[in-house]
């Protein structure tokens, strides 16, 4: 497991923000309702996610470490590049258009 | 500004510990962002004040105390840079501590800054406002720690996760080291977002929390981290203005000879301490320190500085 926070963990955050901090808020009774919903299909979100194996990252770990023992060459910017890109396609998609 | 809404008991509280201290006080108003650190706005009679608390349990490494960002906040007044006037300093105010300092009017959030017809002085006056800022001579201020590159991969170790940008970019930071300028007190987290901006400019610089003594180019890179142009890209200085202006500003009012490809290493440098600084804002969320999706989601969007960390070294022709 390397991207951290990973899905479920982040349903797990969402979760908890609903619950804490926007629940109490609501007084509307249909806005609740429909948010205490919502907050239960984020929980099977959150269990399915329980079922899945964690991401496999010996890869990017074996990177990382040559890279940190000086082991850098002309084709390590280009690999490390495709980690990032693979990465913000999930993160940030948008973001990448920023660099077109 | 924004305020978040608060028990009705919180603010009780807070607005009698306060009043043992300042007075009659209005009701204290609990402003938004920030963290590691509570900012309530109140008036005691004519006087427009902001009181800065320690959040609930909140630890973190390198960075000041209140008592200490306050003493720097002090220092910088004293030496005319343009801060709120420092008030007081309460050890204990309602179980934690605080201090209590002017407040300013004008934006801080970076993201309006950006998209509103900025005074053209600005990008001087932040230069202007640093130079004197790293003239403070680091005796008044002895606490300050002096901090080395070498403790961003201890913090990256920290983190334990694999990030091969964040490597390759410590990797060049190490390989191609300018000769090191005598350390100087520096702001830490020197940029837009962090200094209140008027029609007129500069009106105060803020979040003194990070200082230390450092290089003093590590401060003025700082400010051109592509994290900090909030979306306006080809104006480097944080979507405000060139960099060049800023730099030669900078050395005249200095008396430094900075060029051009320092700024380049420092800007490299910023990027990649703004990338361990969003995995470790992950991890306070994650060890359960202070659970926040704000702070969550910042160990995803990281990649975003990894990939302006690659751009940056592909212009260095890695």
């Amino acid at each position: 497991m390397s991207e951290r926070p990973t899905a479920q963990e982040l349903a797990e955050a969402i979760l908890e923000f609903f619950g804490a901090e926007i629940l109490p808020t609501l007084t509307d009774p249909r806005l609740r309702f429909r948010t205490l919903v919502a907050m239960n299909a984020l929980g099977i979100v959150y269990r399915e996610l329980d079922a899945l194996p964690p991401e496999d990252d010996t890869e990017r770990r074996a990177l990382a470490a040559r890279i940190r023992g000086g082991d850098v060459d002309g084709a390590t910017l280009a690999r490390v590049r495709a980690d990032v890109e693979a990465r913000l396609r999930i993160a940030s998609p948008h973001y990448l258009e920023r660099y077109e | 500004m924004t305020t978040v809404a608060t028990a009705g008991d919180d603010r009780t509280e807070m607005r009698e510990a306060l009043e043992a201290v300042l007075g009659e006080i209005t009701d204290p108003v609990l402003l938004a962002g920030g963290a590691s650190k509570e900012a309530w706005a109140v008036d005691a009679g004519d006087e427009r004040l902001l009181v800065r608390r320690a959040a609930v349990g909140v630890i973190h490494r390198h960075t000041l105390t209140l008592q200490h960002e306050f003493e720097v906040l002090t220092a910088a007044y004293e030496a005319g840079i343009k801060v709120p006037r420092p008030i007081l300093y309460i050890e204990e105010l309602d179980g934690r501590e605080a201090f209590v300092m002017e407040r300013l009017d004008g934006e801080t959030i970076g993201r309006r800054i950006v998209r509103t017809n900025v005074s053209a002085e600005l990008p001087l006056q932040m230069a202007e406002q640093l130079a004197r800022i790293h003239a403070i001579l680091h005796e008044r201020l002895p606490f300050l720690q002096e901090a080395s590159l070498d403790r961003l991969a201890e913090e990256l170790d920290d983190v334990g996760e694999p990030h091969p940008a964040v490597e390759l970019g410590l990797w060049w930071l190490r390989e191609n080291r300018p000769p090191p300028r005598d350390p100087v007190v520096s702001h830490g987290d020197y940029r837009i977002g962090n200094i209140v901006v008027d029609e007129s400019g500069l009106v105060g610089i803020l979040d003194w929390e990070f200082a230390h003594v450092d290089d003093p180019v590590r401060d003025l890179g700082f400010g051109l981290v592509r994290a900090w142009r909030f979306g306006v890209d080809d104006k480097r200085l944080g979507g405000i203005g060139a960099a060049e202006p800023y730099l030669e500003r900078y050395n005249e009012r200095t008396g430094f000879d900075v060029r051009p490809e320092e700024l380049d290493y420092w800007e490299l440098a910023g990027n990649v301490a703004w990338a361990i600084g969003c995995l470790t804002q992950a991890q306070r969320h994650l060890r359960g320190q202070d659970r926040s999706v704000e702070l969550a989601v910042l160990g995803r969007l990281g990649a975003e500085v990894e990939l302006e960390i690659c751009h940056l070294l592909e212009s260095a022709g890695v």
